[in-house]
């Protein structure tokens, strides 16, 4: 789809691998790192927060775009806050009234994510200058790398955690205790971040200072 | 920062301009106000047509009862008369008035038309009259599974404080007031931690305890055994009594709830709250039981 826009919008394919490699949530701009390492601790609730973010990244930077003429500049942080949660409390309401076996599974991840960092953030740096279809494409990607983050944090704790992927039991150990635990999340998510930069190393890209170590 | 573009950005707005953030931060919140109490009134009542279908389930499944059983509601309700407190069973068809040390005022009978549909609390509201500053306050019920015109049991409902909110919680007791299981109801513990309290391996460790077990029950941070973990879960595919009959050794030999490892809080909330439950209702029961 080709608008004319006020600035030239990326192709969907950037905008996708922006989101699941190159700018990745949680691996390179290492957003939402607090809720991401509180539920990883099985696959299923990776999945189940993932999908629930990303259904609302989605919703919230088209929403940010669509609204983009009317919003006044100075107040657009607390006007984000208040869009994200309207799309949080009507997913929990609706899921809560007309879904309620879904509700029972996902209805602990939905209420976590009026506090994400990611989902602000895309609508701030992204929605705010770009049109609706390519802030959906961008807000597509970033929920869905957030996904795929949550799935490979979720997977590698859950099996060297509890020796099972999706509560199936793979292989019979005495299983570490500590990747289960908080501290565990956060250096399975180191070791990941490390992989992507070894990537990047490999692909012949010189990594970014920023994603070298930790700054506050 | 001394720069003159920086000098220029923390200067106040003006007084024009602070009246448009204030309009449209009123207005914002107007319009999200609006959204999301309209979205409230529409889903509402089937949220609690949901809850309460649920819990009808539930109390069903604790209980073991056929599809003929029947399920009535006791409710309870406390009011400060001047500095006296008074305390008010609702049954299915009569209202029980109790002073603070349990002796019985007086027993009404429950109007049929109000019992078929009307506002419940609202009779009972009317019938305390309660004084000028004073209010009638629910705080609690529990329910009674009749199986063939006889109790087969109890389902108490709980709460506990947990580690962000509340934990409530149902609990299922035989007429002897030995515990047949409980079930978490609704809680917001955090994800692959505290919520393992719904898991079957921590849940199934209160039941076949009797009243005085519970009494007695105390959270050991020891990890759980492997074998004592796989019965626990196994009771889900098997009768209680089955299960009961095979693990009465487990049973004795495990008298502690095993906390969630992550999670002792959470454990411990769970485990303070079935006591307490357990406790006040046979005090209760002990006081209303004949005049329902």
């Amino acid at each position: 789809m080709s608008t004319a826009t006020t600035r030239t919008s990326p192709p969907i394919g950037t905008l996708l691998m922006r989101g699941l490699f190159d700018e990745n949530p949680v691996f390179r701009l290492a957003l939402s790192l607090c809720p991401a390492v509180a539920v990883t601790t099985t696959v299923k609730n990776g999945v189940m927060l993932g999908v629930a973010v990303f259904v609302v990244q989605v919703l919230s930077s088209v929403s940010a775009s669509l609204l983009r003429p009317v919003i006044i500049p100075k107040i657009r942080v607390p006007l984000f806050v208040i869009i994200i949660a309207i799309w949080v409390s009507v997913m929990d309401m609706v899921l809560a009234a007309f879904y309620p076996d879904i509700y029972a599974e996902v209805g602990l991840y939905v209420k976590l994510i009026v506090a994400f960092a990611i989902i602000i953030s895309r609508m701030e740096l992204f929605a705010m200058k770009h049109p609706p279809m390519p802030a959906f494409w961008d807000g597509f990607g970033m929920g869905l790398g957030f996904l795929v983050a949550m799935i490979l944090t979720g997977a590698l704790r859950e099996l060297l955690g509890s020796g099972s992927v999706f509560g199936i039991q793979i292989v019979d150990f005495n299983p570490l205790l500590l990747v289960i635990l908080p501290a565990g999340g956060f250096f399975t998510i180191g070791l990941i971040m490390a992989l992507f930069n070894w990537v990047d190393v490999k692909r012949g890209i010189a990594v970014k200072d920023d994603y070298k170590g930790c700054h506050g | 920062m001394s720069t003159p573009q920086a000098a220029i950005n923390t200067a106040p707005p003006s007084a024009r301009e602070m009246a448009q953030i204030a309009i449209g931060l009123t207005v914002v919140c107007l319009i999200a106000s609006i959204i999301l109490g309209g979205f409230y009134l529409w889903t509402e009542p089937a949220k609690e047509h949901n809850v309460a279908a649920r819990e009808q389930l539930l109390i069903r499944q604790l209980l073991g009862l056929s599809d003929r059983a029947e399920v009535g509601e006791v409710r309870r309700y406390l009011l400060w008369r001047g500095t006296n407190l008074e305390v008010f069973y609702l049954g299915e068809s009569r209202l029980v008035q109790l002073d603070a040390i349990g002796n019985v005022i007086a027993t009404r009978d429950v109007p049929p038309e109000t019992a078929a549909e009307g506002d419940v609390d609202a009779w009972v509201a009317s019938v305390a009259e309660p004084g000028e500053e004073q209010e009638l306050r629910y705080v609690g019920r529990f329910f009674t599974g009749i199986e063939g015109g006889e109790a087969a049991g109890f389902v108490i409902e709980g709460k506990s404080i947990g580690f962000k909110t509340w934990i409530r919680f149902f609990l299922a007791v035989d007429a002897e007031f030995n515990l047949l299981g409980i079930e978490i109801i609704e809680h917001e513990e955090d994800p692959g931690l505290g919520d393992q309290i719904t898991k079957p391996y921590f849940k199934h460790q209160f039941t076949g305890r009797s009243f005085d077990d519970i009494a007695t029950i105390e959270v050991t941070k020891d990890p759980l055994p492997n074998e004592w973990r796989a019965a626990l879960e196994a009771l889900g595919e098997t009768e209680l009594d089955d299960w009961l009959q095979q693990n009465a050794d487990n049973l004795a030999v495990h008298p502690d709830i095993h906390a969630i490892t992550g999670a002792t809080i959470s454990s411990v909330a769970v485990a303070d709250g079935v006591k307490r439950a357990l406790r006040n209702f046979r005090k209760r029961m002990d006081l209303v039981e004949d005049h329902l």
